[in-house]
């Protein structure tokens, strides 16, 4: 026999790609079903945190709770889309690198940026099945149904969580060059709940932070039911750019963070 | 050395024949095709005066279906040498072709045809099953795993790991997570693949039945082992060819029957009846290197490290004159850093380098 043809049969265009990309997300669920303890306790987390904000809220202000609860639901359901897609991946990438399995990735004929997507992807979609169902349970728990429009929330729910994956993909290379990050980690749920609640409609300038502008259109869109191409043509435009701006920046960091890890040689070192 | 007259045969339809002509260690005679070419490779960590040199010039030429072994001390730059050249440590400098694929030019091209097992690193992901790693592992390095699943299937009969294919990893003996590393290293059906430290942990069966397979995946599949060990008897045992690093250097590069005899005991520990009066203990140690004497009731032990010129009988000889009887001769492991420093004094006495 002659050399193996390995080269052949490895195929990194589309539909090898396809095929990778659905392994990822196989093996993503495989691994959540598997870690369940994990799984259902970071969901009961959110949950039982939401309840006592309604119900100790109610208890405390009834008027002042009955009347900002739809915004509370949808900061609250960013909050959880955010925090979910953000500590996905940069857990994930300490995890992996722990394991081991961070650099069995960077050697994929694919490419390491193109791993990393194909991760990025399944965790947002993850982060949106968890979302939803923490969605479903606000509005049983409270009783208030918002508009629930999927053409139109899908896509501002990409936007507006992009910025939380390009936070992630940061912290997630700092991880990586640096190791112990855990605790700024935890630092950013309140990070987050910050941007979430910034008083754009106040200050306008706040719109270009992180998530702020996001969460003030879904705001819009689920309150008030207002539709995607309803939204103001400028508005959008504010949350494209930060969206694709803060995802950028913080691929570009990650980027940068494992070449460094690579350069003084501890990639995968722990 | 020119490289030039051992241009992967491969490669000739996808690249320009620009050789790096930084002078190859002597490499053994290059008869079939090379499919590893590291050249001058180094690795700087920090600069100036600080700057801490682990990767030192160098260069390798390994060809498809060979087994070489990088052995070296602790420190000797082992796994930097490969972590450079898989590109998981960035080279200071030096070039490095896979499958006539330059690692600097085409880093993906490169992952087309080399995976690893890295030492220390689970390397697959424990709360999979075992198949699972494999399919994952495949369609990581592009495989379709549909049409992959034949190899699975060989690969898990080969490791005898067919009955815990359904197993989560962690569930696993050591031995067989290993064995699990492997195969899903071997699972995405790479030319190169490089092993660190592949024995690390493993008791002594689990240890031969890889060595075997390793041996088998060489002569069968044609697949090209670069591995790194600390134990002498999986070198010796799957190497066809050993390249001793030491301080980042390549200091021998030979064929591995010509180390055996480096590896082979030269070191005895001797158990002499009754207390060795002091003029043969002198006698010894003037004319053998003997050291460790040890004298118990009725008995005395010492350890007899034997030179060129020197013979086991020699030593015996010297007993017997003194009426000594002989209890127990035990040959001795040499110590690995021994054989360095014999390797290393020949390497700078014979070749040059």
């Amino acid at each position: 026999m002659s050399a193996p043809t390995a080269d052949a049969s490895v195929d990194t265009g589309a539909r090898g790609y396809l095929r990778f990309f659905a392994a990822s997300l196989r093996k993503r669920v495989l691994l959540m079903v598997r870690y369940p303890v994990n799984f259902f306790s970071t969901i009961a987390n959110m949950l039982i945190l939401f309840a006592a904000v309604f119900y100790g809220g109610r208890a405390i202000a009834p008027t002042a709770i009955s009347n900002s609860i739809e915004g509370i639901i949808v900061g609250y359901l960013l909050w959880t889309l955010s925090m979910s897609a953000f500590s996905g991946l940069s857990w994930n990438v300490t995890r992996e690198s722990q394991w081991g399995t961070l650099e069995q990735l960077f050697m994929s004929p694919f490419g390491f940026g193109r791993v990393m997507l194909a991760k990025t992807v399944t965790n947002v979609l993850v982060s949106f099945f968890t979302g939803s169902l923490v969605l479903l349970f606000m509005m049983t728990v409270t009783g208030r149904w918002l508009a629930i429009d999927p053409l139109t929330l899908l896509p501002l729910g990409v936007l507006a969580v992009a910025p939380a994956v390009g936070i992630g993909f940061a912290l997630g290379g700092l991880a990586i060059r640096f190791k112990r990050v855990e605790n700024l980690f935890q630092i950013m749920q309140f990070v987050f709940i910050g941007l979430i609640a910034a008083p754009v409609s106040q200050y306008p300038l706040l719109k270009w932070l992180p998530l702020a502008q996001g969460s003030q259109l879904l705001r819009t869109a689920m309150k008030d039911g207002v539709a995607l191409w309803a939204l103001p043509a400028g508005e959008i435009g504010v949350l494209v750019v930060t969206a694709v701006g803060y995802l950028g920046l913080g691929y570009a960091a990650f980027h940068y963070c494992q070449r460094w890890a690579r350069r003084e040689g501890v990639m995968g070192h722990y | 050395m020119s490289q030039t007259t051992d241009r992967p045969q491969q490669a000739d339809d996808d690249d320009s024949d620009a050789s790096s002509s930084a002078a190859s260690v002597q490499s053994t005679a290059p008869t079939g095709d090379t499919v590893l070419s590291v050249s001058d490779l180094r690795k700087t960590y920090g600069d100036g005066e600080d700057g801490v040199t682990a990767v030192d010039g160098v260069s390798l030429d390994v060809n498809r279906g060979e087994v070489v072994g990088v052995l070296g001390p602790n420190g000797a730059g082992k796994t930097t040498t490969i972590k450079s050249i898989l590109g998981l440590v960035v080279p200071s400098s030096g070039s490095v072709e896979i499958a006539g694929v330059d690692a600097d030019d085409d880093p993906r091209g490169v992952y087309r045809h080399v995976g690893a097992m890295l030492e220390g690193a689970r390397n697959v992901y424990w709360k999979l099953t075992v198949r699972e790693n494999l399919e994952f592992f495949a369609a990581l390095g592009g495989n379709d795993p549909e049409a992959a699943r034949s190899r699975h299937d060989k690969l898990l009969d080969q490791f005898n790991l067919a009955e815990k294919a359904d197993d989560a990893v962690n569930e696993l003996s050591r031995g067989q997570k290993q064995k699990v590393s492997l195969a899903a290293t071997l699972a995405r059906g790479t030319d190169v693949v490089f092993l660190d430290e592949p024995t690390l942990g493993l008791d002594v069966e689990a240890s031969l039945e890889l060595r075997r397979e390793l041996r088998r995946l060489a002569d069968e599949d044609d697949i090209t082992v670069v591995l790194s060990s600390h134990d002498m008897d999986v070198v010796e045992d799957v190497c066809d060819r050993v390249v001793i690093l030491s301080d980042g250097r390549v200091i021998a590069d030979d064929p591995v029957e010509e180390l055996v005899g480096v590896f082979e005991t030269q070191a005895y520990r001797v158990v002499a009846a009754g207390q060795l009066p002091g003029e043969v203990r002198s006698r010894l140690v003037r004319d053998y290197r003997v050291e460790n004497f040890d004298v118990l009731d009725d008995r005395t032990r010492f350890d007899v490290t034997l030179g060129d010129d020197d013979s086991l009988h020699g030593v015996l000889g010297v007993l017997d004159d003194a009426g000594h009887d002989l209890l127990d001769v035990d040959g001795l492991e040499p110590d690995l850093e021994d054989v360095f420093l014999d390797v290393t004094g020949r390497a700078s006495g014979g070749d040059g380098q």
